[in-house]
């Protein structure tokens, strides 16, 4: 074998895309051919860092406009899909319709689209995946803990059990590039994701409740921190869920 | 692959076919969307665009591999928009920057030099040999449905990943070379 033939051989023999007569073939003719050797090597390192670049998934939001989508085309008769379509439920469906309204994004005052998104991401994450924490337990003395050192503040945590609403865990998201804490909470079979940073305004705000078809987000500021909180509930169900929140941090100073 | 117009409007049963066979594919079509536009933006609504045009086209589709099948029409998704929208606006700085951050920026910042290095030499090469590395080594397909997708006999595949494969070598090596030269000496 000469050279060219060989050096066309390289990245075929890198890739594993040559017959064992050809492979056998080729490592023969490497043998006499420094050139390719150098070749190989050289295909073979950049084939190797390429490889170490991280996959990037799919972000939840485009997987929430697509499943949208989806639903739309499938039509309104089936809004519930067997197998893992069903793991989204009814929640899915308003949170997606939700979505594709913009009504979170008009309906919070002085916030960008891209807290709004993210925070939607995150409660995409809690409520649709298995593992929706990454610390689950219901014992606030866990959960509080598990926060330290993972981001620069100390959380608010109550399990709130006794009001309606108990804690399941909690996880970290990112919310206008900044980490923060986010904890998830139940409500009958409805999960919420409430997440809370320190507030740079003094003062509290009450809560504002938005809902659309059975989705409720709430927006509001206690005890130093900012509240935002979503949920597949009920308006009311959404307003008790911040005075129980709010109700513990009080209790507590 | 037919006109729009003769395509059957998918129903229930289509759709329902569609989410086990294709959408499982989801991540392998952001990720090659990713690359093609350098964008993450960008990148979602060429993936989104595409999922709905791999719909459309569901009708068409033969139980040939799914993803090698998807990715071709994310690529003509790509080629269309480029054609309705005209070429990238950012500059190739900005593009290379973005195609090296991963979806956290933390995470990107702890995987060291090398990793955003080797991002931005690929984020840096030309359509043709950047794709072509994407589909190889990122994608892992092989050259049978890497020709698949970019509609290409299996020999230029071969000679393409090839000549691929050395720009990147050279880019990479201009590249440490420019960064050890604005580097103090240790």
């Amino acid at each position: 074998m000469d050279c060219p033939t060989c050096e066309t051989m390289v990245d075929a023999y890198v890739d594993g895309e040559l017959t064992a007569s050809e492979s056998a073939a080729f490592e023969r003719a490497l043998e006499a051919c420094p050139d390719c050797r150098r070749r190989l090597e050289a295909a073979r390192a950049m084939s190797g860092l390429l490889r170490e670049l991280p996959a990037e998934p799919a972000p939840d939001l485009l997987r929430a406009r697509i499943e949208r989508e989806l639903r739309t085309i499938a039509g309104a008769s089936r809004a519930r899909l067997p197998g893992a379509g069903m793991r989204w439920g009814a929640m899915a469906a308003s949170l997606i319709v939700a979505v594709s309204i913009g009504w979170l994004g008009g309906s919070l005052v002085g916030q960008g689209g891209r807290e709004t998104d993210e925070l939607i991401a995150g409660y995409i994450r809690v409520a649709m995946s298995e593992h929706g924490v990454d610390v689950a337990s219901s014992d606030r003395h866990t959960v509080k803990p598990w926060f330290a050192g993972r981001i620069d503040y100390a959380p608010a945590v109550y399990d709130l059990t006794r009001e309606g609403f108990p804690l399941v865990g909690g996880r970290i998201d990112l919310v206008d590039g900044r980490k923060v804490a986010v904890l998830v909470y139940r409500h009958n079979q409805h999960r919420i994701a409430l997440s809370l940073w320190p507030s740079s305004s003094s003062g509290n705000a009450a809560a504002k409740i938005a809902q659309r078809d059975g989705f409720a987000l709430a927006d509001w500021r206690h005890a130093g921190f900012e509240m935002r909180a979503v949920a597949d509930l009920a308006p009311g169900d959404m307003r008790s869920f911040a005075t129980a929140v709010d109700g513990a941090v009080d209790a507590d100073r | 692959m037919g006109r729009m117009s003769d395509a059957p409007k998918p129903d229930g049963g289509t759709v329902g076919r569609f989410r086990s066979i294709v959408l499982p594919h989801l991540d392998a079509a952001y990720g090659y969307a990713r690359w093609l536009t350098r964008d993450p933006t960008e990148a979602q609504d060429l993936a989104q665009e595409a999922m709905l045009r791999a719909l459309r086209y569901f009708h068409s589709f033969r139980g040939e591999e799914a993803r090698p099948w998807l990715l071709r029409i994310v690529r003509n998704t790509w080629i269309d928009l480029r054609k309705r929208n005209g070429p990238e606006k950012l500059p190739l700085e900005v593009l290379e920057t973005r195609a090296a951050e991963g979806p956290d920026p933390e995470q990107s910042a702890l995987a060291g030099d090398r990793r955003r290095q080797v991002a931005a030499a690929l984020a840096a090469l030309p359509a043709e040999a950047r794709e072509v590395l994407v589909l190889r080594e990122i994608e892992d397909l092989s050259y049978k449905h890497i020709a698949a997708v970019l509609d290409l006999p299996i020999g230029t595949v071969m000679s393409r990943i090839a000549r691929a494969r050395e720009k990147l070598a050279v880019e990479l090596k201009g590249r440490l070379e420019r960064r050890d030269h604005g580097l103090p000496d240790l």
